[in-house]
């Protein structure tokens, strides 16, 4: 009698580690960051996630400003409408920039030059690699090549009024000064948005479009979508006239200068 | 012998005692602070990491192997410990991830192990058998393998890999046109050019003169095309702590995949000692220092020990900086010490500026290193004795196609067996007393060199023959036997077979068993 009610009990536990295995075909990040041994592969998997969510410390190499890529690929790229980062099935992509079909190693390095505002890292180096890697794990079950639900950011339907920087600095201070500063250098925990220590202005962030997108979608934290299409047009066009650290495509002297003093 | 491995195993200071010029040696330590920063940095480019574990490693090591060693030596990075660690980890994980650093990490406990153990055994003569042909050998393979890395970074070719040396020439020349970056191509041209001429000047600095160069021109370079144009690499900020602890992950399923990287630990223990000891002995010949090899052999092996605690890898002696060093007049370890501070000092101060630093000047200054490691007089100085030409060669050959690692079994392998050859060698002198042959041996006579009694033995056949044991340095009992087995097929022809020896040879003689029909004569 009491074997076998202990038999039901042990059955009963392993149930929920049964049914979390049949369900899941790759273990999640959690169980990856418990696990004491990891292959090249997770591991890499891993490392590119501790990259994303704390890049000043894990890929400070080639960061110049206070962000991390969570900041803007919110809960560590995994949030639709907040620039997700299961897109490895959209690359290798055409661009008319150069000409060239470029992986998404381009993509991941770019955000280190214009919205980390630091300097590239090269198409092999460690770091990047492993961002791919986590990029790969993220994009599990995605249709290749299909764009994956809630890219990017939403787009802001044509309000038919220009964005009006005037009323975006009184949405500023009323919605957002709170977290980012009135100053937008961020308090505390919270991410700069201009400033020395923001993104510069050759980032995808320093886009109206793109800004408002990501604001109307995100911002304030915690009360997401309550801006209307006009307010975080304006808010981002009052974000996009602050000082911010240099294009390094136009000013290379003034990028240089900013480099070698901070 | 406890009480005296304790003794080595405690820094000794015994050198405070000869402190009296330590602004010199302050001075030395801080050129070397300097003269290590490009080295840590292209070195661990070279094992395969980023570049803040060379710097500690230019700290740590260099300050723990001062701390306990005894000499004036600059320890540090060194670059055929880097180009090994590299070889032996990156088929395990790729360059610079982190199950890649943790195995670089087990990879130098292994070593600091290994090369305690060689300290246990009083490992330190061993080198002595190493043939210096040999080391010059393994030196001028190292250089080469030196220069074919600086290209991957000269050129940026990082995109492609090849196996051998002669492949990526081939595709470099081939391709030249789609594959070089002209950018890095022109910034390592300018470092390259910068530190030959700068050394007309100052033999000593010019690598310095070719860092500047190239970081220079590197500046130019970014200031007229922005990085996405030109693609170059940058060292990038250096995240460097003061105390950058790290506990090396040791599990089971590390230990497994790792015993792939014992052969290379072997190794990589067996060049760092090598090299270390080799300075060590020409510091010992030149200045009068009191030098203790097997205390050094100890402090090697325990900052190879400590290195991955602190985030660094396993070094060696470096040649060049202790010759800078020597010139300066350092004399005491306090060099090496204040070196290592200076270099955390001025890693702290120089950190935004190195920013951007190109990797291709750092490349720059590892073709300069690598071309001076291959040195044509040491050809022509080998070249004068052939078996030492044949090491020289077969060694710097074989690293060229196969790799350090080979190459170094290669020539330990040749040195040992050119070793055994010249000592199984005998000196026979044929005299002749009374038209009977007498046979004067010199040298060692056992198993390996008895073969070359027989010819003797066999043209006197039909004769009595005295063999004159006076200069032999060894006998063992394959000869004894050797003589046994002659004298009787002697005695069957009625020759006698005489032995001239000494007293402590009879006795030995008598010990391994000489039959009653040699005739013993003694000296
Ligand atoms: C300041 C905000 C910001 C930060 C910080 C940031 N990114 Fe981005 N990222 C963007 C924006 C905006 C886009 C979209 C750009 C575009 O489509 O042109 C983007 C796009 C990307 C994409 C392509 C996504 C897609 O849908 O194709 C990748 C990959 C990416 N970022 C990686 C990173 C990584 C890795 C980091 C950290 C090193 C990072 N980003 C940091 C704003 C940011
Ligand atoms: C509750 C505090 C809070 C409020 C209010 C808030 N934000 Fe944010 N914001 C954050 C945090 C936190 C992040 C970083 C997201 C993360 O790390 O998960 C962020 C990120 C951002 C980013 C991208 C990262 C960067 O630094 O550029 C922008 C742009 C931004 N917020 C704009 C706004 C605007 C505009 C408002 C006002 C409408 C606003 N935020 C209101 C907390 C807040």
């Amino acid at each position: 009698m009491r074997i076998s009610q202990l038999v039901l009990c042990v059955m009963l536990l392993l149930v929920p580690f049964a049914a979390n295995h049949a369900q899941q075909d790759q273990p999640s990040i959690t169980q990856l960051l418990n696990e004491p041994f990891l292959d090249d592969y997770y591991s890499n998997v891993v490392y590119g996630y501790e990259i994303v969510t704390n890049t000043q410390e894990h890929a400070s190499r080639y960061v110049g400003n206070s962000l991390n890529c969570s900041n803007c690929h919110l809960q560590a790229g995994t949030q639709k409408d907040a620039l997700p980062l299961n897109v490895a099935g959209m690359y290798p992509k055409w661009r008319a920039k150069n000409g060239k079909r470029n992986g998404i190693g381009l993509r991941i390095r770019e955000c280190f030059l214009y919205s980390m505002d630091g300097i590239m890292p090269t198409e092999d180096a460690p770091e990047v690699l492993a961002i791919a890697a986590y990029i790969t794990y993220l994009s599990q079950g995605q249709v290749l090549g299909a764009e994956p639900e809630g890219r990017g950011v939403p787009t802001i339907p044509d309000t038919g009024y220009d964005p009006n920087p005037a009323n975006g600095r009184a949405v500023y201070l009323a919605q957002c000064a709170s977290c980012h500063g009135q100053q937008g250098k961020g308090l505390g925990q919270m991410p700069a948005v201009w400033g020395g220590d923001s993104y510069n202005k050759g980032a995808g962030m320093n886009r109206i479009q793109m800004a408002a997108g990501f604001i109307w979608a995100n911002m304030p934290l915690g009360n997401a979508k309550s801006l209307s299409y006009q307010q975080a047009l304006d808010v981002s066009a009052y974000l996009n006239l602050q000082y911010r650290p240099a294009d390094p495509n136009d000013s290379k002297f003034l990028k240089l200068l900013e480099h070698l003093i901070n | 012998m406890i009480t005296k491995l304790l003794r080595e195993a405690t820094p000794s200071f015994t050198w405070r005692h000869r402190l009296d010029n330590w602004r010199t040696e302050i001075f030395a330590g801080f050129v070397g602070a300097i003269l290590v920063i490009p080295q840590g940095i292209t070195y661990a480019y070279l094992a395969g990491l980023q570049p803040e574990y060379g710097l500690y490693c230019a700290i740590f090591v260099t300050l723990f192997s001062s701390l306990l060693g005894t000499s004036s030596m600059m320890s540090g990075p060194n670059t055929a410990v880097a180009i090994l660690i590299g070889t032996a980890v990156v088929p395990l994980a790729g360059r610079g991830s982190p199950i890649y650093i943790d195995y670089v990490f087990l990879l130098c406990l292994m070593v600091g192990i290994v090369q305690l153990l060689f300290w246990l055994l009083r490992g330190a003569r061993v080198f002595q058998y190493l043939s210096p042909a040999a080391i010059s050998g393994i030196s001028a393979g190292a250089g080469f393998l030196i220069i074919m890395a600086s290209l991957d970074s000269i050129l940026d070719l990082s995109t492609f890999k090849t196996t051998f040396f002669y492949e990526k020439l081939y595709v470099i020349l081939s391709d030249a046109g789609s594959l070089v970056n002209p950018y890095s191509f022109v910034i390592g041209i300018c470092t390259i050019v910068a530190g030959y001429v700068g050394r007309r000047y100052s033999p000593r600095y010019f690598i310095i003169i070719a860092v500047c160069a190239g970081y220079i021109c590197g500046l130019l370079v970014a200031f007229i095309w922005p990085q996405t144009e030109t693609e170059l690499e940058y060292l990038g900020r250096m995240p460097l702590e003061w105390l950058p602890f790290a506990v090396p992950t040791v599990n089971i399923e590390y230990l497994m995949t790792s015993l792939k990287l014992i052969p290379y630990a072997i190794a990589i223990a067996f060049i760092g000692l090598a090299q270390s000891l080799v300075i060590v002995r020409e510091l010992k010949m030149e200045t009068d220092q009191h030098i203790d090899l097997d205390k050094e052999v100890y402090a090697q092996g325990v900052s190879s020990i400590l290195a991955p605690f602190f985030s660094s890898f396993a070094g060696s002696g470096s040649f060049n900086r202790t010759k800078v060093n020597q010139s300066l007049g350092a004399t005491t370890p306090l060099s090496g010490i204040v070196a290592g501070v200076f270099v955390l000092v001025l890693i702290t101060f120089l950190g935004p500026i190195l920013t951007y630093m190109p990797m291709a000047a750092m490349a720059g200054t590892l073709f300069i290193v690598g071309m001076d490691m291959i040195k044509w007089h040491d050809i022509t100085h080998y070249s004068l004795v052939r078996s030492e030409l044949v090491i020289y060669l077969c060694t710097f050959v074989g690293i060229m196609f196969f790799g350090l690692a080979v190459g170094i079994e290669i020539a330990v392998f040749l040195s040992i067996s050119v070793f055994l050859v010249r000592i199984s060698q005998l000196d026979i002198k044929v005299e002749q007393s009374n038209s009977e042959p007498v046979l004067k041996v010199k040298g060692a006579l056992f198993y390996a060199s008895v073969a070359h009694l027989t010819e003797q033995f066999q043209s006197a056949v039909g004769k009595n023959l005295t063999v004159d044991l006076q200069y032999t340095t060894h006998i063992d009992q394959s000869a004894v036997d050797f003589f046994n087995r002659e004298a009787k097929n002697m005695a069957t022809k009625e020759n006698t077979l005489t032995l001239m020896i000494n007293e402590k040879q009879r006795r030995f003689l008598e010990k391994l068993g000489a039959n009653a029909t040699i005739k013993i004569v003694m000296i």
